[in-house]
């Protein structure tokens, strides 16, 4: 076993220096001949003789050489390398067919590779934390309510995590942006409160100082942070005497006692701080204030279902121990990975499909012309067959010819895989993960193997059919003399050609489609002119609601009367940006169908929000302004699903199940909007008129002129009324809009680039296959002229020849389209996926790009001189 | 890499080499070649090239080493010299032989017998 592995090795080393031991054999035979020669001197025989004798003797020289060298080093090999020097030579002696199949390869396989990485950054690979795997997110969800609260209380997050046997540990966290008013302005911060066991969950420690201390994670206890690697540089400069200094945030003053690795980035990658939150604290205990998010750790060989099982017996005895509200709410564990990269890997899927299909346009591309290429080598391969080259030597050869071209594809791919990385990440900042994606040992394996199954999708066909010895002899003298069309199999590559074309044209245009109906629709309320932004705050503030929501309406009449401004509100959501939450409610006075769920969006909106979202008032009056803010609007759907005819205004709603929740007067009815994205039709709303819901709503702010020149205005506002909070996020609505559908714009931008790329790579493959053709028919054609056939009908004839093979690939394509279709329905708004319109208006383009390419070569065969091509005869 | 003859033949004569430069230390490819010859009275009068085949691959498992110098008339020469493993290996392989001929011998002898 040693000895063969020292065989190998010795061989493989071998390789390298074989000139050397070449040199060195030839001179121990050249030794061991002339003690041969001197022996049979002694022996008496002449010089000659003796000569004669002694390699007689010895054996044929250039046998043993040959051998030696067989034994030597690994023969395959060397017809390896040797077949690699000579395919070198072939591809430098064509440059204008090398560059133009390394480029159209190095797009195939780079735009794949490019898709690939993101795939790969995105979706396989695990989150960038030790044994990612095991982190789970667990929520808790009530079992008589839809869309219940998914957070936990404090208390039960440290009942779970004494009680449970399947969890390493559990921590929970919230964060909010607040501000830092230690330095002269104040800073907007986000900030994550977390439970304990926060870092021992996710198995990382500071990059620079300590973890949190028992004492500090106690409610009271002195205050602590640790702060984000980014924050440490902006703030500190990277400074290591960071450490021990404070920062302060509302109340509170924090000691810096670390600092996080820059790779940490949780719960999102905007947080700048984590602290304690304080355990202990008097609202901790109440077992129904929820706010945390808990990410437990499995221990080791734990199963997603075993701990599924494992937290479902602990919450059952928790029910038994507080029935009210334990028995009511069960437990729901998933993957943390899957929660953060969420629904993004549909697009993603849908995307990798289509560049496999233009790199499978590329290789039927390349395929053609190899064959073209190789009908017109048949004479050098048919001397190579001559002087006794085997088929499999011959085939051999095309294909490591091939893999150069796909290796040099790739090469070059990789180069444009890496710019389209860039490219990703400036124009996809908003999708998670995003930021991971880069070149690394993956995606260049990745590619390299795109190049080997690229050399037998392109490279097979052609050398098969190249070394078909009859063929090959055949040809070689038939070429001069050719008449009919031999190359069935070429039009048949461009038929697949346009048909995947068609396929990728077809999904980039139902895309783009669906972004022209959304852009058409009518939204119901007003997005242009408005301005949205936060201002830091503190869910202690919810401490005292009262002063809470007198700071949030003052602030509101305060930029209400900014010139420029026509009105301000506040809004926990944002119009026409999804997130739904639908909450089922109660009609106090009794509904019409008592059986019937009532089920609406729920927002919480100030009293002017109506007026700065331009939605109107249809029926009854506006909010008035209670101390509670109790009166509710309801939309047009909401008021024709749940009384039909009879009027709502005046009725009370609450929501069900919240022992909190405000008996709210039905006060008007508005228009429906589309708050829930323009792509949803607007279903039943209540609008409750209440500016204090939350301490951090969203500021919306109707300007005069354009919306982002009030930024520097609204700031200063802000920072004369309240010096300690600061502005953030401020952009206009319809930015906000726009991302919200910056998934399936990227989809359909990068789909309209393949289909664009596709579109070229097929109409080149036309004029390439038809322009070969001419060429091969000059004297046929020159024959015809002769003849006295018209130039106009020649030239007819091989536009034809070419449109026809189109049009079957438009029809196989079409097909091909309506079956993928499905793939987009999620992705489509307003167009079905057989939409006639997109489908016909692809075909026409194609048919047009086709018509154009496959003119030049057809006038080219109507300008054929005929005694140019007699005169070969 | 094929020469079309068997194992156990090859397999001799590598035998023969690691035996003959046991015996008489390092040695260049003619003075191996005689030697063997000289052993088996010209009985086996091999093509002497074929002895180069079985160096390299002696040298390729590691049982014998190779160095240029001088050989008796000053002439450069490749000398081979039997290396630690190739010791191991010869007594191995001698050990094998003796058995394999043993049997072999008792086998012949039972078929004269029958």
């Amino acid at each position: 076993m040693l000895a063969s592995l020292r065989v190998i090795a010795s061989r493989i080393r071998g390789i390298f220096s074989v000139r050397r031991e070449d040199r060195e054999f030839t001179d121990e035979l050249d030794a061991h001949l002339e003690m041969l020669t001197e022996e049979n001197i002694r022996r008496g025989m002449s010089l000659a003789e003796a000569r004669r004798q002694a390699h007689i003797r010895l054996g044929g020289a250039a046998q043993l050489r040959e051998m030696n060298r067989d034994l030597r080093s690994l023969p395959f090999l060397e017809t390896l390398l040797q077949d690699l020097r000579y395919g070198l030579r072939m591809l430098r002696k064509s440059p204008g067919f090398t560059a133009v199949a390394v480029l159209t390869l190095a797009l195939g396989i780079g735009a794949n590779s490019a898709v690939f990485s993101a795939i790969d950054a995105i979706l396989l690979r695990p989150l960038p934390f030790p044994d990612a795997d095991q982190l789970m997110q667990i929520s808790q969800y009530h079992l008589k309510e839809k869309n219940s609260n998914p957070f936990v209380a404090p208390v039960r997050l440290e009942d779970w995590n004494r009680m449970n046997s399947t969890f390493q540990a559990m921590t929970g966290y919230y964060a909010e942006d607040d501000s830092e008013i230690s330095g002269p302005l104040p800073e907007k911060v986000t900030i994550a409160f977390v439970a304990p066991r926060f870092l021992q969950v996710w198995g990382i420690a500071p990059a620079l100082g300590r973890d949190f201390a028992t004492v500090e994670e106690r409610f009271g206890g002195p205050g602590a942070v640790l702060i984000s690697h980014r924050f440490w540089e902006n703030r500190f400069g990277g400074d290591p005497n960071a450490l021990g200094k404070k920062l302060r945030i509302g109340r509170f003053s924090l000691a810096i006692v670390g600092v996080m690795p820059a790779s940490f980035l949780f719960p999102n990658r905007d947080v700048d701080l984590w602290s304690p939150d304080g355990v202990g604290g008097p609202y901790a205990q109440n077992r129904d204030l929820t706010w945390y998010t808990i990410v437990g750790r499995l221990k080791q060989s734990v199963t997603l279902a075993q701990s599924r099982a494992n937290l479902a017996t602990v919450q059952s005895q928790l029910g038994k121990q507080y029935p009210k509200p334990d028995a009511d709410l069960a437990v729901n564990v998933q993957s943390l990975k899957e929660i953060v990269i969420g629904g993004i890997g549909r697009s993603f899927w849908m995307l990798f499909g289509s560049v496999s299909l233009l790199l499978l346009i590329a290789c039927t591309n390349i395929a053609a012309l190899l064959l073209a290429r190789s009908s017109r080598r048949q004479h050098e391969i048919s001397i190579r067959f001559a002087l006794g080259g085997s088929r499999t030597a011959i085939m051999r050869q095309l294909l490591t010819e091939t893999f150069l071209l796909a290796l040099g594809g790739a090469a070059v791919g990789l180069i444009v895989a890496a710019a389209a990385s860039k490219i990703f990440q400036t124009l996809a900042a908003t999708l998670p993960r995003v930021q991971e994606i880069h070149l690394n040992a993956t995606v260049v394996l990745y590619s390299l193997a795109c190049s080997l199954i690229v050399t037998f999708l392109c490279g097979l066909l052609p050398a098969i059919r190249a070394a078909r010895k009859s063929i090959a002899v055949s040809l070689a003298q038939a070429s001069f003399t050719q008449v009919s069309t031999r190359n069935r199999l070429q039009w048949l590559l461009v038929g697949v050609q346009v048909a995947l074309a068609i396929t990728l044209l077809a999904g980039a245009g139902l895309l783009i489609r669906g972004f022209q109906e959304l852009g058409r629709v009518s939204p119901g309320f007003q997005p242009d002119h408005l301005l949205t932004f936060h201002i830091s705050a503190s869910y202690g503030e919810t401490v005292n609601l009262k002063a809470m929501t007198q700071r949030i309406d003052r602030t509101i009449d305060s930029l209400a009367a900014l010139p420029g401004v026509s009105s301000t509100a506040v809004s926990a959501k944002l119009p026409g940006v999804p997130s739904e939450w639908p909450q089922e409610f109660k009609i106090a006075e009794g509904q019409i169908d008592p059986n019937r769920k009532i089920v609406a969006d729920s927002r919480a909106v100030s009293l002017s929000y109506f007026a700065t979202v331009q939605i109107p008032l249809l029926e009854g009056r506006s909010c008035r302004e209670l101390p509670n803010g109790a009166d509710v609007l309801v939309n047009r759907s909401f008021a024709n699903t749940y009384f039909g005819q009879s009027n709502p205004i005046g009725h009370h709603l609450s929501v069900t199940g919240d022992q909190y929740s405000p008996l709210g007067e039905i006060r008007g009815i508005v228009g429906d909007a589309r708050e829930e994205g323009l792509n949803h039709a607007p279903g039943p709303t209540v609008y409750w008129c209440i500016s204090g819901a939350m301490p951090d709503p969203y500021y919306l702010v109707r300007t005069l002129g354009k919306p982002i020149t009030m930024a520097r205005t609204i700031r200063e506002r802000i920072r004369s009324i309240e010096p300690t909070r600061s502005v953030f996020d401020i952009a206009p609505l319809t930015d906000h809009i726009d991302e919200a559908f910056s998934e399936n714009r990227i989809s359909a931008v990068l789909l309209g680039f393949f289909a664009a790329t596709a579109l070229s790579l097929a109409c080149l493959g036309l004029y390439g296959t038809l322009s070969y053709s001419v060429a091969i028919r000059q004297r046929e054609i020159g024959l015809r002229m002769a003849l006295g056939a018209l130039p106009g009908r020649i030239a007819t004839r091989f536009l034809l020849q070419g449109l026809r093979i189109c049009f079957i690939g438009c029809a196989v394509g079409v097909t091909l389209a309506v079956a993928l279709g499905r793939v987009l329905s999620g992705m489509l708004f307003g167009v079905s996926p057989t939409d006639v319109v997109t489908l016909s208006g692809v075909i026409f383009i194609m048919l047009i790009a086709a018509a154009i390419s496959a003119l030049v070569p057809s006038l080219r065969a109507s300008h054929v001189d005929p005694m140019v091509a007699l005169r070969y005869e | 890499m094929t020469d079309g003859k068997s194992d156990v033949l090859q397999g001799t004569l590598d035998l023969m080499v690691l035996k003959t430069l046991e015996a008489m230390g390092p040695l260049h490819g003619y003075g191996i070649a005689r030697r063997i010859e000289q052993i088996s009275e010209d009985a086996l009068s091999l093509n002497q090239g074929t002895i180069y085949a079985s160096l390299v691959r002696l040298l390729q498992r590691g049982w014998i080493s190779a160095a240029w110098g001088a050989s008796e008339n000053n002439r450069k020469a490749r000398f081979y010299s039997l290396t630690k493993a190739g010791r191991k290996q010869l007594s191995v392989e001698a050990e094998n032989w003796e058995r394999i001929s043993g049997v072999i011998g008792r086998v012949l002898q039972l078929a004269n017998r029958g």
